[in-house]
């Protein structure tokens, strides 16, 4: 074939070369952000909730100008809350689109798994993960935690339970690192001598929990404590009940949601569940509850969407602080912008960016909580709720604030 | 404890069973059987709760629907690979399980699930609790060990099935079917995972790995018991069920888990015909 070239294909040809460099340069002048969440598995019931903060707060902020004058572009993947997905999603968010942060992972060893690949990218990221691992891997500081540690979770929910004037307790772990330091910050709160035995793990996927629900009540403890995950605890809770045990029984509320309550049915009631919840009485989750388009019902409602709405804003407030999208200057203003006393308290990304650009050192103040980081990059404190399931429904019992 | 391990022991002595008749026919461990329990749990799922039909018809349905699709994996995957290594043939029905695992979960995610069946508070026996469903899961055991015992001493089939075992060449010289023999075990033992899936899902939960995580526990019953020998599998299904509930008066729970391994491993050491299997020579 020949190739021929006429005057007017080289004009037009050169004018689309001239052309895509402004393309290109406007998809640099984006900020890419990477919203990582556990849209199915074991998350499944929080990750849509997150991701719809992670946007609503992106598409605000894009509405009024973006960020250091630049727009948001946010990258959307599913971890279906397991590691090796997660893994191959924060692959391509950093290869392919060049994100500045992953915000959003959930479960501790998504956080753990893509960790190693972030840190080498120099990529900040914000979970809401539970692991005392998390700020050990975190060598460069660049990653931060919406979520308390699980040893503050065990402490917060024995407290609560204590107040119930639960006298003596058996112990049993699921045997990972989330469960095991729960239960160690349990035992710390409520004391050895208020066990009626030594504490035990068990593995999950096991063919049978017989012979460890036999051990655990073999003694006849008032009250029974088992944190798990939802697939292990349903089945061990199955195997409690056709045991005959009739004392409390206490878990964490990610054990006991739909998924728990349609499998036991009725048996479900009477069972405890505590875990972090956003502080109800603050503006900022009264203003998520309008965002959201939610009524505000007086009890808990997407207590892991707060925490999305919190990430996004603390992300791109520090952004505007640091004056660049550079991660440990980044880093170094999610500090500036969330802890500390003296300063302007804000709410909402829109004052907190006003805030900024007018000069104020401020302070801000979340859905999901007062948001105060410790040097670890982990959040201070959340409040706690424990609930009992009454006639299939979540019924607040106490609640502990922070 | 006893009446701990009689359960367990009901729960994979049938699966036990049908183990070891498809490796007396097929020659090969085929672990495909997690994810055909997991198919049967699921079966009997659907056809118990967004169907609507009672447990038992359910579980009825549920067998019957884990019989065809075992039949077709045979057919389909197993058949054409006939002519390869015991060896190709396992690692192929690893691949099968995780397949099988994962099409479950693309249509009915990784949810926990239970059937529409409330959950029973126990008897009081002799220091025992035992729960309705509990005696039920044992009484069905002992009814299929006889039934199969039946099947395979009295009746034309049973003899059929035991020659196309033994020697299928001989089997066919005096006019058996082989092909017909294999497809009938093939869904009779597809009928028994789809049992144990329903068994295992009133005993555990409903989720895509309910199958594998009694693999090892039946693959250890069926190796105890000698592999290919049915009556063997019930016999390792009871040592296995004790030594799982025994091994906690000892050691922690978390190494409950590894007690099938152990046993298969000092079977294969010290009798690798395992307790009731003859020795086979090789020339």
């Amino acid at each position: 074939m020949k190739f021929s070239m006429t005057r007017r294909s080289l004009l037009a040809g050169s004018a689309a070369a001239l052309m895509t460099p402004a393309i290109l340069r406007a998809q640099e002048a984006d900020i890419a952000i990477g919203s990582l969440t556990p849209n199915t598995g074991g998350g499944g019931p929080f990750g849509p909730n997150i991701t719809a903060s992670h946007k609503r707060v992106a598409d605000a902020v894009n509405a009024a100008g973006g960020v250091l004058g630049r727009q948001i572009r946010l990258y959307q993947e599913n971890s279906e809350t397991n590691p090796e997905t997660a893994v191959r999603a924060a692959d391509k968010l950093i290869s392919v689109n060049k994100v500045s942060a992953i915000i959003g992972t959930f479960s501790s060893s998504v956080t753990l798994g893509i960790m190693p690949k972030c840190q080498s990218a120099n990529i900040i990221q914000m979970c809401t993960s539970s692991s005392a691992d998390i700020p050990i891997a975190d060598e460069k500081g660049l990653v931060f935690n919406f979520q308390p540690l699980s040893p503050i979770w065990g402490r917060a929910i024995a407290d609560l339970v204590l107040s119930r004037g639960l006298e003596n307790y058996a112990l049993m772990a699921l045997n990972n690192d989330f469960t095991r330091s729960m239960m160690d910050g349990f035992i710390e709160r409520v004391g050895t001598e208020a066990l009626v035995q030594d504490p035990f793990y068990y593995n999950a996927g096991q063919s049978s929990y017989r012979s460890e629900v036999t051990q655990l009540i073999e003694k006849s403890p008032e009250a029974v404590f088992i944190p798990s995950y939802v697939t292990d605890f349903t089945a061990v809770y199955k195997e409690l009940y056709r045991q005959g045990y009739e004392g409390a029984v206490i878990t964490i509320s990610l054990s006991t949601g739909d998924q728990f309550k349609s499998t036991v049915g009725a048996a479900a009631d009477g069972v405890i569940h505590g875990f972090p919840v956003p502080a109800l009485s603050s503006p900022a989750y009264k203003e998520y509850l309008t965002e959201a388009g939610l009524e505000d019902t007086g009890s808990v409602q997407h207590p892991f969407g707060t925490a999305g709405r919190d990430q996004m804003s603390v992300l791109l407030l520090a952004m505007e602080k640091a004056g660049t999208t550079d991660s440990a200057a980044v880093a170094q203003a999610i500090w500036d912008v969330t802890t500390g006393e003296g300063k302007k308290t804000v709410y909402n990304v829109a004052d907190g960016l006003a805030a900024i650009r007018a000069g104020e050192e401020i302070n801000y103040s979340g859905a999901s909580g007062s948001i105060e980081f410790d040097a670890e990059g982990g959040v201070l404190g959340r409040d706690f709720q424990l609930s009992e399931i009454q006639d299939g429904k979540d019924v607040v019992i106490q609640r502990l604030e922070y | 404890m006893i009446f701990n391990a009689l359960v367990n022991a009901a729960l994979i002595a049938p699966p036990a069973m049908a183990f070891s008749l498809l490796f007396g026919i097929l020659k090969f461990p085929n672990f495909a059987i997690g994810g055909y329990i997991t198919v049967g749990a699921f079966a009997a799922y659907t056809f118990n709760v967004p169907l609507g039909l009672p447990l038992p018809l359910a579980a009825a349905a549920a067998m019957l629907v884990t019989a065809l699709v075992v039949w077709l994996m045979h057919v389909l995957v197993f058949q054409p690979m006939e002519e390869h290594s015991a060896i190709t043939l396992l690692v192929v029905s690893i691949a099968l399980t995780l397949i099988i695992e994962n099409v479950i979960r693309l249509f009915f995610s990784a949810d926990v699930r239970g059937f529409e069946i409330p959950l029973e508070r126990p008897w009081k026996l002799l220091g025992a609790r035992i729960t309705p469903e509990q005696v039920q899961i044992i009484i069905w055991s002992l009814v299929i060990g006889v039934a199969l015992h039946c099947l395979l001493a009295y009746t034309w089939i049973g003899r059929a099935m035991r020659a196309v075992a033994d020697n299928p060449m001989l089997a066919a010289i005096r006019g058996v079917n082989a092909t017909r023999i294999t497809a009938f075990t093939t869904a009779i033992c597809g009928a028994l995972f789809g049992l144990t899936g329903v068994f295992a899902g009133l005993d555990l939960v409903i989720e895509p790995l309910v199958g594998w995580n009694l693999t090892i526990p039946i693959f250890a019953a069926a190796i105890l018991g000698g592999i290919g020998s049915p009556y063997g599998a019930i016999v390792g299904a009871l040592l296995v069920g004790l030594a799982e509930e025994a091994t906690i008066l000892f050691l922690p729970s978390t190494y409950k888990i590894g007690v099938g391994f152990v046993i298969i491993a000092v079977l294969l050491l010290l009798r690798p015909q395992g307790l009731f299997g003859t020795a086979e020579i090789r020339k």
